[in-house]
């Protein structure tokens, strides 16, 4: 009896275990899963593609999805790869391990946010911000500027991520392109100089804030969403946005197609489905990400590419400045 | 002639297993060495003394959690006290969380008290929270091998000295084994560890491991680093070897001997506040912190973490029951062959399988198994009960191995004399006399592959749920009070799982007339 239990056991797990439908599609996401899920729940009860996703963690700093797409090269299992931001499109890229793909959708979204090739195509934005708390400091007294991060009577009482991870590294990879080695090295030194507490990411960052632990930081526009519905004593500003300013970073989401995925047909009906005005406008009202297409409709509150000044930014450059000031950034959070 | 076909079984099974569990993570090697560009593998002196600093954190980890850890052992387990069979469960509970989701609680426990809490971004931080997840290791080590003592050990102690001197020249040193092991344990735990080292800004070995993967994607630097943290773990257990060899994990059951258990008498009050605290500290802390963190919320949020979690809630079952059976299977095996019949590889593959960093092992499991002929293993949870194997059935191994050095080999020489078969022997004879350690060894196995993450998240076949992935990756920008109410849930579901197979361990045990 218990011999054959334990048979059919073994039989139900093998059999269990390999089903999976050819109608389907592969995606990795670094997406927070709370905004990407719905999103592509909704592709599969419309097209009847069945969506097999794998999402990431903050507690492993996103390991999981890039480690497994460059382990999985010679053999890939991913159809479409969706970032939050187009540095790991740009890594995956230079490792040969995406494919060109011009959608139809493409079209619509500006050439500023299109790899050259086609190899990865933004949409929705996110910006980086300054989240603060609004019971500590007035809107008025806050820095109007990255610069202003230095002045001493914010010492000690300001956060940011972790620079060698996610955006903040995106961030100050594309102020080191922007502003060139010396004069970024030396703000990064000021910063330090000045304190600054460094958090375990940019949710640390929020909640920080939140708790009242910190004045400001800087973070997402999705976090600092977030943020404003859990907690009203919270709100956020856009720095840099004098005429003569840098702006600020403005990061979309960035779509590839893998090469030699098993599923390419979905992938690119996927990638289609995402990059559109629907999807767009899904992801604006889920968590404030700004639509990239134009007469997207968009929820009152929420920011526009129209009424920010952005940073001009090549993408593309930026990630090799990223991959080139990695070790330097590692020296400064070390010291 | 049997015993060599026995032999020959053993090995090719032992091959199987080391092929199976092994073999990816010496084809990762492999490929390392192959693909290496720089002559040296001495690292250098900045990594030196982070490896040095990082073994003076973990150690004292290790002294504290042994310390606490062994007192709550003998108390729990050598001392009759109103309440203490209830103190000792509830200690357990530290095992059922996740270290991540403990050093959020645990900061966020502080805030709401202190309303600060900077001081726990430190070295100090992270040592409080390690030992107050490892510190139960040692408590079940410490105390099942007390558990052990024959009494008439501990009689004579008493009737020729006082009962203080019993403890320290007889008791103690009779569990020497046992607790050099958990010190081991706790100290391999502590220096594996990523999420709270990075979470409290602490910058140790594992985390610059994990900066060369996450940060650098830099595979042979990664891997190589993961090699140093590797020979530092092994040659650390290999110094004291013979204890692993011969020590006992777990003495379940007694096995004709009995223990002797003592009142307490003085002090009374002293060490129920003393437990009290601890109490408070280890649990109440930081699960009144998940409480309230999921009740602060606009609104209840039970309803939507049961639905969220309702389609993983029965894969997760499903997979660690699976994983707990395999582990139970593969220790089985390896201790049976080690003390029967001396094959030592399987049992060294599985501390070298234990020792090797999560995201290291997921990577080999990768490509090893991401080929067209093993796409069944690769595309399917099957790779992950791989997974579950290789990190946890070296504990199994302890644990069974122990169970089975207290059966004397005698016992099956008679069986095979009298011309009972192999197969017999070990259904009606080794198995049943076993119960009580295999019963254990899934319980605890179940555990650990309910909560694994490390490897889980770098295997899972795309479009699967599993509770601890569930959770994790929503927490990243759910609200708290979502985040904190799928922790509770998780934390219910699992201790309900083990009631259950508590209760059918218990009748196990009846059948079988153990007792």
């Amino acid at each position: 009896m218990l011999r054959r239990g334990f048979l059919a056991l073994i039989a139900f797990v093998f059999f269990s275990c390999g089903k999976g439908t050819k109608n389907e599609v592969v995606v990795y996401c670094t997406v927070d899963q709370v905004f990407s899920e719905p999103i592509l729940k909704d592709f599969q009860s419309k097209t009847g593609i069945t969506v097999r996703p794998v999402f990431d963690t903050e507690e492993t700093k996103s390991t999981g999805v890039m480690n497994r797409l460059l382990a999985e090269q010679n053999n890939p299992q991913c159809d479409v790869f969706w970032s939050g931001d187009p540095v790991r499109n740009i890594v995956l890229k230079s490792r040969g391990i995406t494919d060109a793909y011009n959608a139809k959708a493409t079209r619509q979204i500006p050439a500023y946010f299109k790899d050259s090739d086609d190899h990865w195509t933004g949409f929705s934005a996110r910006a980086r911000v300054l989240i603060y708390n609004k019971k500590l400091i007035k809107k008025d007294s806050l820095p109007k500027g990255l610069n202003d991060l230095t002045l001493k009577h914010f010492k000690g009482r300001f956060a940011i991520a972790n620079p060698l991870f996610g955006t903040t590294t995106f961030q100050i990879a594309a102020l080191f392109t922007e502003w060139g080695d010396d004069k970024a090295k030396q703000w990064m030194s000021l910063l330090k100089r000045n304190a600054v507490i460094i958090a375990s990411s940019n949710g640390d960052v929020k909640k920080r804030t939140m708790t009242g632990e910190i004045l400001f930081g800087l973070t997402d526009t999705d976090d600092a969403f977030e943020a404003m519905k859990e907690s009203a004593d919270v709100d956020f500003i856009f720095l840099d946005q004098q005429p003569e300013s840098t702006g600020t970073l403005v990061m979309p989401n960035a779509l590839s197609i893998i090469k030699k995925s098993p599923n390419q047909e979905n992938g690119k009906k996927l990638m289609e489905y995402l990059l559109s005005k629907e999807t767009e406008a899904k992801l604006a009202k889920s968590c404030a990400q700004m639509p990239l297409i134009k007469g997207t409709e968009v929820p009152e509150g929420i920011p526009s590419l129209d009424r920010i000044i952005p940073m001009k930014v090549n993408y593309d450059e930026t990630a090799k400045v990223l991959q080139e000031i990695q070790p330097w950034l590692k020296q400064w959070l070390e010291k | 002639m049997v015993r060599k076909i026995t032999l020959i079984v053993h090995y090719i099974i032992s091959a199987l297993l080391a092929f199976i569990l092994g073999a990816p993570l010496v084809l990762l090697l492999f490929n390392w060495v192959i693909n290496r560009k720089e002559p040296s593998f001495l690292p250098d002196s900045g990594l030196l003394f982070l490896i040095g600093s990082s073994l003076l954190l973990s150690t004292t980890v290790a002294v504290i959690a042994t310390i606490v850890g062994t007192s709550c052992g003998f108390l729990f387990y050598k001392i009759k006290s109103n309440g203490f069979p209830t103190y000792h469960n509830i200690l357990v509970i530290p095992l059922l969380i996740s270290p991540y989701i403990f050093a959020v609680a645990w900061r966020d426990a502080l805030y709401l008290l202190f309303g600060q809490y900077a001081s726990i971004y430190s070295i100090w931080g992270v040592i409080i929270v390690h030992v107050i997840i490892f510190f139960p290791i040692v408590m079940l080590i410490t105390g099942s091998a007390l558990s052990s003592i024959h009494s008439t050990l501990e009689e004579a102690g008493v009737v020729i000295t006082s009962f203080k001197k019993t403890v320290l020249r007889i008791i103690l040193p009779l569990i020497k084994h046992s607790i050099t092991l958990s010190f081991l344990l706790v100290l391999i735990f502590s220096l594996t560890d990523f999420s709270v080292p990075a979470f409290f800004g602490v910058r140790t070995f594992t985390t610059e491991i994990f900066t060369q993967f996450a940060a650098f994607y830099n595979y042979q630097q990664a891997i190589e680093q993961s090699i140093i943290l590797l020979l530092v773990s092994c040659s650390l257990i290999l110094l004291q070897f013979r204890y692993l060899a011969k020590s006992p994990v777990f003495a379940i059951g007694q096995k004709g001997s009995s223990s002797k258990c003592h009142e307490l008498t003085k002090g009374k009050k002293w060490i129920h506040s003393s437990i009290a605290f601890l109490i408070i500290v280890t649990i109440i802390f930081p699960v009144f912190i998940l409480i309230y963190q999921s009740l602060s919320g606009s609104h209840s949020y039970f309803i939507e973490a049961l639905v969220s979690l309702k389609g993983a809630i029965g894969k997760s079952f499903f997979l660690a029951f699976c994983g707990a059976l395999l582990i139970t299977a593969v220790a089985m095996f390896t201790s049976y062959a080690e003390l029967r019949s001396d094959i030592r590889l399987p049992g060294a593959m599985l501390l070298f399988l234990f020792v090797t960093p999560s995201t290291v092992l997921g990577i080999a499991y990768i490509y090893f198994y991401n080929t067209s002929a093993t796409a069944f293993v690769y595309a399917s949870p099957i790779v992950i009960i791989l997974g579950y194997a290789a990190r946890f059935s070296f504990i199994a191994h302890k644990i069974i191995g122990n169970g089975l050095k207290q059966i004397p080999l005698s016992m099956e020489e008679s069986g095979e004399l009298v011309g009972i078969n192999t197969y017999k022997r070990y259904t009606k004879l080794l198995i049943p006399l076993l119960t009580p350690s295999l019963v254990t060894t899934f319980l605890l196995s179940f555990i650990l592959c309910l909560n694994e993450l490390g490897t889980t998240i770098m295997v899972y076949p795309p479009g699967t749920e599993l509770m601890p992935l569930k959770v994790y990756t929503i927490s990243a920008n759910a609200p708290v009070a979502l985040t904190s109410t799928m922790t509770l849930v998780n934390l219910i579901v699992i201790l309900l799982a083990i009631l259950i197979f508590y209760y059918f361990g218990k009748r196990i045990k009846t059948r079988f007339h153990y007792d």
